[in-house]
């Protein structure tokens, strides 16, 4: 318990610096938005009229602090460019589309690289895992736009199977074929670059685990190889490889706004830019709070899963 | 950003490569040896080339004969808009007729000058910040740990963007940027390098030889951790440039043409002229593969330890023609590893012969081979490129030659393994019924409640309380003991006529090794098990075994019942060994026998008997060749010069040739 205090009160100074610090750099950028606000031509007095409006004459701690009160209750402010929609309401806008590529992602990682992994371990050195661990090699050389393009040539231009733009998604209950079909590049380029990762962590861990005398024993038992691997050398080689596939997320963040912008998805990346770009500076803050939220959450969640996979952990016993 | 996952696994694998798992098994006299430095491929001096290339092509892109990149092709009709690759641009041209060719080359030079640099900088800085965390520890290392931890948080691009916003983007700009973003990666190898040298024995010598703490910090460690940091300077390298191409895609990228501007420009084209995005988006995947792989070859070439992990088994020559009867015959079994270092050959024809209900005592010093020469028996080496002659009949079946079904089979129903360290030897995250009705269910037909209620039993049978509640638990949950008799449960599973047991009591409290070697043994006679006791603990045999055996350097040098051996010994190592149990008779304070150097290495051993370096009776014969064995099968010994009769029992000390720093043997009886 007193732990899980611990962790939370860490967890609240990282998101209250993190804001914070956000806040400061985009109070210090050049841009007045008041002056955009306020149009080309307006005079000094319609700015500042303007500015003290949006409450931006006032102490930068004292709006910080307003801020913080109002994005308790998801009011984060109206978008300053975007007249008539307050920040959460783009946000809710774009949120499912990047959240369905991090997911979609995620699991196409998990699905290939654990068996991928797994035939790596069981004959290390052997073909398998000289080609798996080349690939793995080179993929970690394939930024994601570069990746991106290749798919794209290759299964959008070259085969014609996949679009190489995601052009007016419907919704995933709407048209849940068409919708996979046009997110499944996207969600490869992401994902191809995630197997790189974990397959290079859970071979070397499956590696590591496969000299454990309770593994050894287990063969002496006369149990089937692949008894062996997903029952006995599976669940305890997991660990890092769960940490990594929890706090990727922070990465993935990053990776999904190339992506987005790769292949046109109106998802949050896209609307970060846009919205930094034109200094709509409401909109940003809520971003890089809900980021953050969402990052220090799946800690959390990493944390809990921990003490599922290894039993020691949920007894304290480590 | 991308970048940040790549670090972190590329920054764990260098940490992983500095610990080698499989070194437990080749530990056997071989870890001594240090491996020669791994050779660089073809791959790796491929890539230095493209890297070299570059270089040439960035220092000297002015002198070049190529197009000017900024030259309109529409105006100038050098260029023709979107002209596909050929003899008159070789990378074509793009939407408004640019030398693509030209381009790219101008994109060197940005691309090099901002990965030097700020590899450079942030490499220099991260270093510094790593050995001082890493090697004064304490709050230093704390608050930039915290540091870290919120630098991760941090979404960086959101930083990157307020920052260009703020300052431009002018090259100076982003150099700054990426050094301070590429400071924590740096940081933590150095840290780690640092932490994990500063525990080694070295440090500590040093510093009690009165070196100060920045004299180890400079002369000590900076060597060390060189060789990580540099490699790790290339992969960094790596990510600059892949961080370049991100932000020139969101188009916040710099003021001059960069390949990441060039690919973004082209991936609106890729349907109909996917050149002008896959040339320059080539060019920089080539060059990216190459850092990292010269990174990657720096690492293993100085840390080549991290391989070995070869797992292949190999049976040679023909089996020796079966006697049938006994249940468990081996005969001129010879195993040897092949590792890195060379071939160990840890097992070096042994034979002997067990009925049902006989108990075998093999009993050496650590590096004997006795382990291993139970592993041999069962196939036991988890990672490792093994080669087994001779043969291992159990019931009957060749071991060493059947099918892997089969072998399963006779493995899984015929014996039972009871291990070393009982803390190890259980899956930590499954329950205890799990891990007893697991063998059952895999070579019985036998129900789930069926096998349940042998599982109690069998507890019950080994000692264990509350066996219902104990089922439930976790092996975390269970005292050394209580663990040893769970896997002594789980060896019984099936009712084997063969159970191995690897010293059973060495990991446990004295209180408690009596109890589980009574246990052991009244289960063998119970049940009339044969059962093989590995042990380096001649007090344990007196009271227990019917036979013993003598294990040195991958032998066995003497055989016989208990008495004989006890009484007569003939080999000059078994003699020591007697002679180094403590004795309650003797005085108090009287000194302990010990026996002097260490045993000998197992590769490429010497020609002549194995014990003759510390042996005080060694001759210029014992020196070159190998003693026979003796011919009576119940009590034989290899020996060319044996003790007789009532002769003093003399040990190597004075004319040990080894050097007695870190050996005194570990036979000195009870712990």
């Amino acid at each position: 318990m007193l732990l899980v205090a611990r962790r939370l009160v860490r967890l609240t100074i990282v998101l209250l610096a993190v804001t914070f610090f956000t806040f400061f750099l985009l109070d210090r950028s050049p841009g007045d938005p008041a002056a955009a606000l306020a149009g080309e031509n307006a005079t000094e007095e319609v700015i500042e009229q303007k500015r003290a409006e949006l409450g931006l004459d006032r102490p930068l701690v004292e709006r910080y602090v307003d801020w913080l009160g109002g994005a308790v209750q998801l009011d984060f402010g109206d978008s300053i460019v975007t007249a008539g929609l307050s920040s959460w309401d783009l946000i809710r806008e774009s949120l499912p589309k990047t959240l369905e590529l991090m997911i979609l992602a995620e699991l196409m990682a998990i699905a290939i690289s654990v068996p991928l992994a797994m035939a790596s371990a069981t004959r290390p050195g052997g073909l398998v895992d000289r080609m798996a661990s080349s690939t793995a090699f080179g993929l970690l050389a394939l930024p994601s736009f570069v990746l991106g393009i290749y798919l794209a040539f290759v299964f959008g231009v070259h085969l014609g199977w996949f679009p190489t733009i995601v052009n007016r998604l419907p919704g995933l209950n709407d048209d849940p074929l068409e919708n996979l079909r046009q997110m499944f590049l996207p969600s490869l380029t992401l994902a191809l670059n995630l197997v790189a990762v974990y397959h290079r962590l859970l071979r070397s861990d499956l590696i590591e685990t496969l000299q454990e005398d309770f593994v050894v024993l287990a063969q002496v038992r006369g149990l089937s190889d692949r008894r062996i691997m997903w029952r006995h050398v599976l669940r305890p080689s997991s660990l890092n490889f769960t940490t990594a596939v929890g706090l990727n997320v922070a990465g993935l963040i990053g990776g999904a706004l190339i992506i987005e912008v790769l292949f046109s998805i109106n998802g949050m990346g896209r609307l970060v830019i846009e919205s930094v770009v034109l200094e709509d500076f409401n909109v940003v803050a809520a971003v890089v709070a809900l980021l953050t939220v969402g990052y220090v959450t799946m800690n959390f969640v990493v944390d809990l899963l921990y003490s599922v996979l290894d039993p020691r952990i949920r007894h304290g016993a480590r | 950003m991308a970048p940040v996952d790549a670090t972190a696994v590329l920054n764990d694998v260098g940490e992983r490569a500095a610990v080698s798992p499989s070194a437990d098994i080749a530990s056997t006299g071989a870890s001594q040896s240090t491996p020669p430095p791994r050779a660089l491929g073809v791959t790796f001096w491929l890539a230095a080339g493209w890297i070299a290339v570059l270089l040439f092509v960035a220092v000297f892109a002015d002198l070049l004969p190529v197009r000017d990149p900024d030259a309109l092709g529409i105006r100038t009709r050098e260029v023709e808009k979107f002209e596909r690759p050929g003899w008159n641009a070789p990378f074509g041209g793009d939407g408004v007729g640019h030398d693509q060719f030209a381009r790219v080359i101008a994109g060197t030079r940005p691309a090099l000058i901002i990965g030097i640099s700020v590899t450079l900088i942030g490499g220099l800085i991260g270093m510094a910040v790593g050995l001082a965390s890493g090697y004064l520890r304490g709050k230093l290392d704390a608050v930039s740990a915290l540091l870290i931890d919120m630098a991760l948080a941090f979404p960086g691009l959101v930083l990157v963007i307020a920052v260009r916003a703020a300052f431009g983007n002018s090259i100076y700009v982003f150099v700054a940027l990426f050094s301070v973003a590429s400071v924590p990666a740096y940081a933590r190898i150095v840290r780690g390098a640092t932490l994990s040298l500063s525990e080694r024995a070295f440090v500590d010598v040093a510093q009690a030889m009165g070196a100060s703490k920045l004299r180890i910090l400079w002369r000590e460690l900076a060597p060390n951790i060189a060789v990580p940091a540099l490699a790790f300077a290339f992969i960094g390298f790596a990510l600059v440039i892949v961080a370049e191409g991100g932000l020139a895609f969101v188009g916040l990228s710099l003021d001059q043409i960069t390949w990441g501007q060039l690919i973004a420009d082209g991936t609106g084209e890729i349907n109909e002229h996917p050149h002008v995005s896959l040339i320059p988006a080539t060019v920089m995947f080539l060059t990216i593969l190459s850092f990292n792989l010269v990174g990657d070859g720096i690492r293993s070439h100085f840390a080549p330890r991290e391989v070995a992990t070869r797992r292949r088994f190999r049976t040679e020559g023909p089996p020796s023609p079966s006697s049938g009867g006994s249940t468990l015959r081996v005969d001129q079994l010879r195993t040897t590893l092949h590792t890195q270092s060379g071939d160990v050959r840890v097992v070096d024809d042994v034979s002997f012969e067990l009925d049902a209900g006989d108990c075998l005592a093999i009993v050496g010093e650590s590096g004997s081979g006795k382990t291993m020469m139970l592993r041999s028996i069962v196939g036991a080496f988890a990672l490792a490129d093994v080669t087994r002659s001779g043969t291992v009949e159990v019931e009957g079946t060749d071991m060493l030659r059947i099918a892997p079904d089969e072998l399963r089979s006779v493995l899984g129903s015929h014996i039972g393994m009871v291990p070393q360290n009982p803390l190890t030897a259980l899956n930590p995250v499954r329950r205890i019924e799990t891990q007893i009705i697991e063998p059952m269910r895999a070579h019985r037909s036998i129900s789930k409640s069926q096998a349940r209620a042998e599982a109690l039993e069998l507890m019950q049978h080994v000692g264990i309380p509350d066996p219902e509640r104990r089922l439930r638990d976790y092996p975390h949950q269970l005292s050394g003991g209580m663990r040893q008799r769970i896997t002594i449960a789980i060896a019984l599973a099936n009712q084997p006529k063969l159970l191995l047991a690897d010293e059973p009591t060495t990991a446990l409290d004295v209180t408690v090794q009596d109890q589980i070697l009574r246990l052991l043994l009244g289960l063998q006679r119970d049940l009339e098990m044969a059962m093989i006791l590995v042990t380096h603990d001649l007090a344990v045999v007196r009271g227990f075994a019917d036979r013993v055996a003598i294990a040195y350097g991958g032998q066995l040098v003497e055989s016989g019942t208990i008495e004989r051996i006890f009484n007569d010994p003939k080999h000059r190592y078994t003699a020591a060994l007697l002679s180094s149990v403590p004795d309650l008779e003797l005085e108090p304070h009287s000194r302990l026998v010990t026996i002097e150097g260490q045993p000998p290495p197992l590769i490429d051993p010497s020609p002549g008997c194995r014990f003759a370096p510390r042996c005080p009776a060694a001759t210029d014969l014992c020196h070159t060749t190998e003693p026979e064995r003796t011919d009576d099968e119940d009590r034989w010994f290899r020996c060319h010069f044996p003790v007789t009769g009532d002769a003093e029992i003399e040990t190597a000390g004075s004319r040990s040739t080894r050097p007695a720093d870190a050996i005194r043997a570990e036979t000195q009886g009870v712990n």
